[in-house]
């Protein structure tokens, strides 16, 4: 039986690493602390594997055929992507796969009515390249990637995200071998990538969700953010929390928030948090 | 409607462009041959000029997926340190004048304003607003 050893969120923006000295020295700091923290308390929690919540930037899939939800199965993961590794200013990295678990959450999924496509080589964007190089440096803990669409129309609701990851926590902890499993999900906060306001953060919005992952509340939250609201504070990126409320499902009480800043460098509001109860 | 629902998932310009960025030899063809490019996948006149003269309004209004858009202009002008500044970006400045404006604004004023990193938790109420 699978045991839920730790969770946390953080954006995956591709100035983080493309671009990062751009930004005010002071969000550089606190964004290179607060990662850092959050990979000490990964490594404390002594994880088999990670089980990572993502999306796909529209490079795995082709727009007439876009998943909600997709595993990566493969014994190994290569990232990032060629026409990624550039931009993202990052040398080709090999992390390995656990396809035993991603196997299982394929199948597992299906018995429970959640159609879970799968790749055996999943490409990597900034999705999981940016946090694998800020919290798995060396590679060493093994991956799970589970990415979802939150770019296409039409995007999933926050309550159905929130659905799956219960369906994903139950799964995990009746996976049949013992196994310590870090839950981390990517993506957001307010950002509108190639939108008409491409270079806005939408600060308010950003304050107001990190608040309600403080206070911890998930019906009141669940309640209050709904997909609309995430769309104005940014359409087409700030959907990406819907990871981070599928790892929400994982967790109970309060989430602690290491970090926020509204990084217009990096065009996206950032952030980083981890929860200290699993349910 | 969000921006991001004028998308024409059905354009080919969506199509061709999930192939460019999976393929060096459609990639190197940017430069030197757009237009054979665009024709072998089925891209309309329009499609093509808007491309062409990087008009970033033009190709949100067509149904081109916004995420594309920067995609498309990274691959005329380079990938590599891709800031604000870069030149990639500068045709959402002219596209988008007033939004881009307010957000540079709101860059240089978080700059000048920033207090010390312990500041910037979202349970110190007004910092920086």
């Amino acid at each position: 039986m699978a045991t839920i050893v730790a969770a946390m969120a953080m954006t995956h923006s591709p100035g983080l690493t493309g671009w990062f000295e751009r930004a005010p020295l002071q969000q550089q700091l606190l964004a290179k602390k607060a990662m850092d923290e959050m990979r000490w308390r990964l490594e404390a929690a002594k994880p088999d594997v990670i089980l990572g919540f993502s999306n796909d930037h529209l490079l795995n899939w082709p727009i007439n055929n876009v998943p909600e939800l997709t595993v990566g199965i493969g014994e190994e993961h290569v990232g990032p992507a060629d026409w990624y590794d550039e931009w993202l200013a990052l040398g080709k990295y090999r992390i390995p796969g656990h396809p035993g678990l991603a196997r299982y959450i394929v199948n597992e999924g299906a018995r429970r009515r959640i159609a879970f496509s799968y790749l055996r080589e999943m490409q990597f964007d900034d999705g999981f390249s940016v946090p694998m190089h800020y919290l798995n440096p060396f590679n060493a803990i093994p991956l799970v990637p589970i990415s979802m669409n939150c770019t296409v129309p039409p995007i999933p609701l926050p309550t159905r995200s929130y659905e799956v990851g219960l369906a994903l926590r139950e799964m995990v902890k009746a996976y049949p071998e013992n196994l310590r499993v870090a839950v981390l999900a990517t993506g957001g906060l307010s950002h509108e990538p190639g939108g008409p306001r491409y270079f806005w953060v939408d600060e308010e919005f950003d304050q107001w969700f990190m608040a309600m992952l403080a206070k911890g509340d998930h019906d009141a939250l669940l309640r209050e953010c709904t997909l609309e609201k995430m769309e104005a504070a940014g359409s087409g990126g700030t959907a990406e929390l819907l990871a981070w409320i599928m790892a929400l499902a994982f967790t109970r009480g309060p989430a602690e928030v290491l970090a926020y800043m509204p990084a217009v460098a990096w065009r996206s509001g950032t952030g980083m948090v981890v929860w200290g109860e699993f349910a | 409607m969000a921006s991001v629902d004028r998308c024409d998932k059905t354009l080919p310009l969506n199509e061709m462009m999930f192939y460019v960025r999976k393929s060096k030899a459609l990639r190197d063809r940017w430069n030197t041959d757009l237009a054979g490019l665009c024709r072998e996948f089925g891209v309309s006149d329009a499609e093509y000029q808007a491309l062409r003269d990087q008009d970033v309004r033009a190709l949100h209004e067509m149904g081109v997926h916004q995420y594309y858009v920067p995609q498309m202009l990274r691959l005329f002008y380079g990938a590599s340190a891709n800031s604000n500044a870069h030149p990639a970006l500068e045709a959402y400045k002219r596209a988008y004048p007033e939004e881009s404006a307010r957000a540079l604004e709101l860059a240089a004023r978080l700059e000048r304003g920033l207090g010390g990193p312990e500041l910037r938790g979202p349970h110190v109420q007004g910092q920086g607003r």
